[in-house]
């Protein structure tokens, strides 16, 4: 009697313990440190913070912060704080990179949560859209973010020009590559703007990657195969910059290296960007449209460029950041941010919702340029060996844009100096 | 018994003293060797260790770093020679020009203070934004060459050919500093006794026979002051060429600086990046250590 008593009393004990633990943990506040890569007073993270409110709301102990960094040193600040005492708890991974940090060791494996969260359904994310985040069974980064290249272009300059729009070359099929440089040309010649500007104008100086993959992968090249062999040097890829050198030194219709043109200015036709690109624009003093990318010699190739989200292992509050992760994620959220980050989510992807999410875009635009495109689109190339690749990359290009450039002959020395990082 | 103890007493006042000192050092000493002396000590620690930033993975790696360095990589020959070539007429230009403004503008003329804030001004100006202006005036068919191309000049494209683009950053960045080393020149050249110049002009020396063997004699030690910095200083040049040409086109206008920022926080190769900062370390010491030299041979005060 006296025993059972005791055992009774030691479980009811070790329960009032374990009460007051979950309570004190439970009330301990959580500061969560969450870093992204766009202005922290962009519509954006405005979003971000309600979503995080809500969260707040219903875990009154966490409170979240965005912390913006520049793109430019995103990685390496964010790779300094790592190493730090004071590492961020969660934050944004860009598709290029999203192979060298899987591989790191310093991402948290978010599948058995998110797995065992039968309301959160992971299997509403495509294999595809995970495989550059996945690593057999682990789960290392959930985009929220899978935003195809789409041509934003300047309705007046093409009426100045007199020279079809590509809604109407659209409409008629002729929206090809080759129409792409007529009417790039037609600008330039008839108007004072040029008739294209890289994406984000960066093809000289910045990240050339998001110009020359769209343009390389139409003409049926790429950079590298999936299993990791250099194709700049292929017939397609070569093709492709022949016809960007051919806009920028015969057309003369592109804004060529060593000159500061601004399309969101209006001093150009069209350019590539994504969709967040549209969010500049919405004050711009003159008319615009967006368009897929031009058909290329296999069909439309859209081009996909991903950013997930990512937990930090040396976070100390991992298993909240986990949650938060998951709250950011789920299908009423990932809605919640569709207007700006075009989602990966099976089920918002084919809401009707989505088309209408974006009040700057057209819903049958959003239909043809986003929704379409990210269904068949394939994201941008990613090696664990990205920064090394850019580095060698980088000076060759510089070669190809004079206007005397043997383009074989440099594709050829791209590969000659990329395969081998490539076959690490 | 006083006798005696005076001594004592002395000491422990010296002692006293000497405490306070260090007390007053203190706060600059510990600064120095908490912040400067020991991650110097750790770069040459790092430079013999594989070390990645990003995973944290540490492990002992003897000279294979400085073997790589010498023997496999191509890109640090390029870089060293870029970096050494950027030296080799940056100094020289910004000296020259200093020395010239500071003549010029010790003159006692109406409306000098103008002149001497204007070519000051860039040393206060941000770098962001001088190479922002900068970039927009060195465009193919704009800035500059517009001006050019209305006297019947067809400039080149500046920051696209590689030896322009190394030329553009390197008056750039002397445009951008000459005013500090000429405000330095302009003290040191109103610091020189009147009674010198006029003595030699009774003589009968002419003004280039003044400059040479009177007022540059006397100049020498501030000038060569100016020049150990001035080296120090283009070999460290960064965020304007980060700027201005992120190291290009095709490199050429990459410095060690450069590749040591590259390796470290775009490769997270620390160990590499330590390396390559010991190396840059040897020659900003061996080039100290030479003009010092220098200065024992040459500076007529201090032979």
């Amino acid at each position: 009697m006296k025993f059972r008593k005791s055992i009774f009393a030691s479980v009811f004990l070790c329960f009032v313990l374990l009460g007051v633990v979950a309570v004190s943990a439970q009330d301990e506040p959580i500061n969560l440190r969450y870093t992204l890569w766009i202005a922290a007073d962009s519509p954006q993270v405005a979003r971000f913070n309600e979503i995080a409110a809500a969260y707040t709301a219903e875990h009154p102990n966490v409170t979240i912060t965005f912390e913006s960094i520049p793109f430019g040193d995103y990685q390496t600040d964010v790779t300094l704080q790592l190493s730090g005492s004071n590492p961020p708890d969660a934050g944004w991974i860009v598709e290029g990179a999203a192979r060298l940090w899987v591989g790191s060791g310093v991402l948290t494996d978010l599948g058995p949560t998110l797995s065992a969260d039968d309301s959160y359904n992971i299997g509403d994310f495509s294999e595809s859209s995970l495989s550059l985040w996945s690593e057999g069974d682990a789960v290392y980064g959930i985009p929220f973010s899978t935003s195809p290249f789409i041509v934003l272009y300047n309705r007046d300059l093409f009426e100045a020009a007199g020279t079809p729009t590509p809604d109407e070359l659209l409409a008629t099929g002729e929206w090809t590559w080759e129409s792409f440089a007529a009417a790039a040309k037609a600008i330039a010649d008839n108007t004072e703007a040029y008739g294209f500007q890289s994406n984000d104008a960066a093809l000289y100086t910045g990240n050339f990657w998001a110009t020359l993959i769209p343009i390389m992968r139409g003409f049926g090249g790429d950079s590298w195969s999936p299993d990791n062999m250099c194709l700049f040097n292929s017939p397609g890829s070569v093709a492709g910059l022949q016809y960007l050198h051919d806009m920028i030194f015969v057309d003369e219709s592109m804004v060529p290296p060593g000159t500061e043109v601004d399309f969101y200015a209006g001093n150009a036709g069209m350019t590539m960007g994504q969709l967040s690109r549209v969010n500049r624009l919405a004050e711009a003093s003159f008319e615009w449209s967006i368009a897929p990318l031009p058909t290329g010699v296999n069909g439309t190739q859209s081009v996909i460029g991903q950013a997930a989200m990512v937990v930090f292992n040396n976070s100390q509050n991992r298993d909240a950041a986990i949650d938060f992760v998951r709250y950011m994620t789920t299908q009423e959220n990932v809605a919640r941010i569709a207007q700006f980050f075009p989602p990966a989510r099976e089920s918002v992807l084919n809401s009707d919702a989505l088309v209408e999410a974006n009040p700057l875009i057209p819903a049958e635009l959003m239909q043809s340029a986003v929704i379409d495109a990210i269904q068949n689109g394939v994201v941008l190339p990613s090696s664990a060996q990205f920064p090394r690749i850019e580095f060698l990359v980088r000076p060759a290009l510089d070669e190809m844009w004079v206007a005397d450039a043997d383009i074989q002959a440099i594709t050829t020395s791209i590969c000659d100096q990329i395969n081998p990082l490539l076959a690490r | 018994m006083h006798a005696a103890q005076a001594p004592r007493h002395r000491r422990s006042l010296a002692r006293q003293d000497a405490a306070i000192g260090y007390l007053f050092v203190a706060p600059q000493m510990i600064g120095f060797f908490l912040f400067v002396l020991g991650p110097i000590l750790a770069v040459f620690v790092f430079s013999t260790q594989h070390r990645d930033l990003l995973t944290g993975v540490v492990e002992p790696a003897g000279l294979a770093n400085f073997q790589t360095m010498l023997q496999t990589d191509r890109t640090f020959p390029r870089v060293l020679a870029n970096s050494l070539a950027f030296t080799v007429w940056l100094v020289p230009l910004n000296l020259c020009l200093a020395l010239l403004l500071a003549f010029l503008l010790t003159r006692k003329l109406r409306g000098m203070i103008f002149f001497r804030t204007l070519f000051f001004a860039p040393v206060i100006t941000s770098t962001v934004a001088w190479v922002i202006v900068w970039r927009f005036l060195l465009q193919g068919d704009q800035g500059i060459n517009q001006f050019l191309e209305g006297v019947g000049i067809q400039g080149p494209n500046w920051l696209r050919e590689p030896n322009w683009a190394m030329a553009s950053v390197i008056v750039t960045r002397v445009l951008k500093t000459v005013g500090l080393n000429m405000i330095i020149f302009m003290s040191a050249l109103q610091n020189i006794p009147r009674e010198y110049d006029e003595a030699a002009s009774v003589d009968g020396a002419n003004g280039w026979q003044i400059f040479f063997r009177i007022t540059l004699p006397q100049l020498a030690p501030t000038i060569l002051v100016v020049m150990v910095l001035t080296v120090i200083g283009s070999l460290q040049v960064f965020d304007h060429i980060l700027l201005m040409t992120n190291g290009g086109p095709a490199n050429a206008t990459s410095v060690l600086i450069f590749y040591i920022w590259f390796q470290a926080f775009r490769v997270f190769d620390m160990g590499y990046a330590s390396a390559l900062a010991v190396v840059l370390f040897f020659i900003v010491l061996t080039a100290t250590v030479i003009q010092w030299v220098l200065r024992q041979r040459f500076i007529y005060n201090e032979r």
